[in-house]
């Protein structure tokens, strides 16, 4: 770029010579205009070597001379607000046209004046062949391209209409709107030629072609004109001030000597002239207008007033343009947030709100791959790296430290791993939701592949001349193509304000969850306790009436069993056959409460041990015909409530027993089959068997499949079978058929730690 | 003479119901009934209503655990926290099968602890296997006066 020092290799070393170069005291000008520093007593200290030329007079008769006795009253007048005493250093302020006394006749000069450093400069500039610079001149050349600019959208409108319009109005072969990055390389974003240069449109310039004092001058100095690259310096007499034995500052100063170093760079692109106009942005640099002529070029003073100005409009509507686009990134942010939000707050689980509206999600970062990471669950949405590299990476980011947004455009430039999936993530937004249980949700953004046009190649050696103790320009601009990889387009800082406002809400929902689960458990616990209670009364109170209905129609038979006839007595025992069988349903129906209430007592259970004992139980009770042939496998050992599953056996095995008393030969048959994460234990017979139809209602409380007369029970058994295995984390099921037998399956899953530690 | 059995229930159905099951255990201990838990510790304690009743511990208390005023866990509690009523075999006979009713009543060292059947055959068994063990077969404690038979 056309910059005050250059070179073109960005090593630290080449960047810190060019830091270096003494650029604001070059002790010269350039011809077009003369140079004039005052004293606090407006007495002429210093003046370039040319001031006699202009002003047709020997320096004798200029240095130490008053002011206004150099360039007559008039010139003077327009200088006093200068003069006044407490004015600070300043930026340089153009003070127009002004007529100055020569030998016998007045010529009109533009002025530039500033304070610095205890001197007040004065630049004058003959006007060449133009009209005065005066406001009514300078508005018909900057409106058009007011309106021009007021009128584009984008910013990209904004830049090419400002290169455009620069270039009508300033006649240079080429237009450059410049952009630095943040590393201060730099990027062609707009530009307007004619045939004369090449195009250096979307080029990158490393950061040493500008450097640091470069960047200040420019941040300083907001319009700067090389008129021409082959002039010959103006040295300025005496070459130290007089009253501090320094040279002269000239960082403000608008005819400054350019730098050798910067003019040979000129001439290595082919540029005579060049004219640049700072871009500042909140008080910083944020590019450059840069104008280029093949053949020397002087720009008349009143289109470079203009010029200053056009750049300074420029700057601020490069500014709306930017607040403009953020506020509405920001604004369809907002309206996204609460879209999820509201999904999120509908669900019981945060998470399954977030994953329902992908879309949504993943617009919120603008990114092609989210995830939903916790320990229980990994939910992967878009294009993302599989669920092990996501896991690892939230292991690494969580071991990295408390940061509750992270965010990079380049992981594996952090985390090395991430380059074997920067197809699918290289930038990474996360926020982190909870640190207690590792918990985050991310967003990914692919790899952009992106070539970069380096004007030369950026990684070539310095050429440093040691005789001269300074770095050389570059020689070359040819086109040198770097390819970017493993980097993503960076998240907006909309974006990540975005992302850490979503954390904020995702936490007070997961807050409010985490207050109702807790008031949920205490309104379970509270009836639970009204359960225990209602039952625990339905036991006292309930079984008691039917005990003395029993009771009394007991003693009624007894006392009247003699005088009563056969009719009578038969309606008595109903009576005390019913009052027995309620009082036994009040029974089942109070211990299948309570086996849903007990605690799981585990311990390591031997199933044939279980099943041998239980089949002698039951077989205690047959009626003495009965022949059954039992038929046990070799069963398993495993981990469960002794009692609880005593009482699954013995339902299991009670049920066969009674549902074959009809046939003439029974079997009777218990085995187990062993499962990954399960094991399968069954019971069959050859009994009466069911109709698949109602396989359903085995299992329900008080469900029979058969008439009472057929066979007695409660129709509780199963359902304790049912709530028993439930309670163990086990499946209940049954295949039956009628006529040729059933068989229940009940399943207990495997329990490695417990098994592990109790057997 | 025999020692009487303490019989504490509230229930005028069951209490009657218990009578006739003790009466046709051919017990010949007379059968004391009290209503709640007051008016047993009344008894046994002998004050109140029972301040003049003669010396000596029943052989026997049959227990509802559900009574007005002190329940009967209390009445258990008392008896074995008083030296002089401790040894008193105590039998909780109550409609509950709560577990945890169970549980308690052990804890407190109540000597057995039956649920009263619903069937009344049931029931007149259960109390006369109760009547005979406690007021007949079992050896009371020493320091009580052993039953004439």
């Amino acid at each position: 770029m056309t910059s005050e020092s250059t070179t073109f290799d960005p090593a630290a070393s080449a960047r810190s010579e060019c830091d270096r170069e003494p650029i604001h005291i070059p002790g010269s000008i350039q011809p077009h205009g003369m140079l004039l520093a005052l004293d606090a007593r407006h007495r002429v200290i210093q003046a370039s070597r040319n001031a006699p030329e202009f002003l047709e007079r020997p320096l004798g008769r200029i240095l130490d001379e008053a002011i206004q006795d150099v360039l007559g009253q008039p010139a003077t007048e327009t200088l006093a607000p200068m003069f006044e005493p407490f004015l600070e250093d300043c930026q340089p302020r153009y003070l127009g046209v002004v007529p100055v006394d020569l030998p016998g006749r007045s010529a009109l000069f533009g002025l530039i004046a500033h304070r610095y450093r205890g001197v007040l400069i004065l630049e004058l500039e003959p006007l060449i062949a133009e009209r005065p610079a005066g406001i009514e001149n300078i508005y018909p050349l900057s409106n058009t391209f007011i309106a021009r600019v007021q009128q584009t959208r984008t910013l990209d409108e904004l830049t090419r209409m400002a290169s455009i319009e620069l270039r009508r109005l300033t006649g240079f072969d080429r237009v450059l709107i410049y952009r630095f990055e943040a590393d201060w390389s730099g990027t062609v974003i707009a530009e307007d030629r004619n045939d004369v240069f090449p195009s250096l449109m979307d080029h990158r310039f490393p950061a040493t072609d500008i450097p640091m004092p470069a960047r200040e001058l420019y941040r300083h100095n907001r319009l700067r004109l090389i008129a021409d690259a082959d002039y010959a310096p103006v040295p300025i007499v005496p070459a130290d001030r007089p009253d501090t034995g320094r040279p002269l500052d000239l960082t403000y100063s608008a005819l400054r000597s350019v730098s050798p170093i910067h003019i040979e760079y000129m001439k290595n692109m082919g540029t005579i002239a060049s004219m640049s106009i700072s871009i500042l942005r909140e008080g910083q640099l944020w590019g450059l207008i840069s104008c280029h002529h093949g053949e020397p070029k002087v720009v008349p003073f009143a289109t470079r007033t203009a010029c200053d100005l056009l750049g300074q409009v420029f700057s601020l509507q490069l500014e709306a343009r930017e607040h403009h686009a953020e506020f509405e990134r920001r604004i369809e942010l907002k309206s996204i947030q609460v879209n999820l939000l509201a999904h999120m707050a509908a669900e019981e689980d945060y998470r399954d709100g977030l994953a329902r509206d992908p879309a949504t999600l993943l617009s919120l970062a603008s990114a092609r791959g989210a995830a939903i990471v916790a320990e229980d669950r990994c939910e992967l949405i878009g294009e993302t790296p599989s669920e092990i590299e996501v896991r690892r990476l939230v292991a690494w980011l969580s071991a990295t430290g408390e940061k509750e947004v992270y965010e990079t455009s380049s992981i594996s430039s952090v985390f090395p791993e991430a380059a074997a999936y920067s197809d699918r993530a290289s930038g990474l937004l996360a926020v982190s939701i909870s640190k207690l249980h590792p918990s985050y949700i991310l967003w990914f953004r692919p790899e952009v592949t992106r070539t970069i046009k380096w004007a030369g190649d950026p990684t070539r050696a310095p050429a440093y001349d040691s005789g001269k103790k300074q770095i050389s320009p570059r020689k070359s601009f040819q086109l040198w193509q770097e390819t970017v990889r493993h980097k993503a387009i960076p998240f907006r800082p909309s974006e990540i304000e975005a992302a850490v406002e979503f954390r904020n809400a995702v936490i007070g929902i997961v807050l409010r969850n985490a207050e109702e689960m807790a008031e949920l458990s205490e309104e379970l616990e509270r009836s639970n306790k009204e359960l225990e209670a209602f039952s625990y009364s339905v036991s006292h109170d309930l079984r008691a009436p039917f005990r003395h209905i029993a009771g009394y129609s007991e003693l009624l038979r007894e006392s009247a069993g003699t005088r009563l006839n056969d009719g009578e007595r038969r309606y008595l025992d109903v009576i005390i056959g019913s009052a027995q069988q309620a009082g036994t349903l009040v029974d089942s129906l109070l211990a299948f409460s309570r086996m849903g209430r007990q605690k799981l007592n585990y311990q390591a259970i031997d199933m044939n041990e279980l099943f041998r004992e239980t089949i002698q139980e039951v077989s205690l009770g047959l009626d003495a015909g009965r022949k059954i042939e039992w038929r046990m496998a070799d069963l398993p050992v495993v981990s469960g409530d002794m009692i609880m599953l005593r009482q699954v056996a013995r339902n299991l095995l009670s049920n066969a027993v009674k549902f074959t008393e009809t046939q003439p030969e029974t079997v009777i048959e218990v085995g187990s089959s062993s499962g990954e994460t399960e094991t399968i234990f069954f019971v069959k017979d050859n009994g009466v068997g069911f109709d698949m139809e109602y396989v359903g209602k085995l299992f329900g409380v008080f469900q029979r499949l058969h008439r009472v007369e057929e066979f007695e029970g409660t129709g509780i058994g199963l359902a304790n079978v049912r709530r028993i295995v439930g309670r163990h984390g086990g499946r209940t099921w049954a295949e039956g058929e009628l006529g040729v037998g059933a068989t229940f399956f009940f399943s207990l899953p495997k329990r490695p730690t417990d098994l592990e530690s109790r057997l | 003479m025999l020692k009487p059995i303490l019989l504490v229930e509230d229930n005028p159905k069951d209490l009657e119901l218990t009578l006739v099951a003790l009466g046709k255990s051919n017990l010949a201990n007379e059968v004391i009934s009290v209503r709640d838990g007051v008016e047993a510790l009344d008894y046994l304690l002998r004050r109140g209503p029972y301040a003049e009743r003669t010396e000596g511990n029943p052989a026997v208390v049959l227990l509802d655990l559900k009574l007005p005023r002190i329940d009967g866990l209390q009445v258990l509690e008392r008896i074995r926290r008083e030296p002089a009523l401790q040894s008193i075999p105590v039998v909780i006979l109550t409609s509950s099968h709560e577990e945890q009713d169970v549980l308690k009543s052990y804890k407190l060292g109540v000597n057995a602890y039956v649920v009263k059947p619903v069937g009344f055959k049931e029931f007149i068994d259960a109390v006369r296997e109760l009547g005979v063990f406690w007021a007949v077969v079992n050896e009371p404690p020493p320091g009580s006066l052993k039953p004439k038979r």
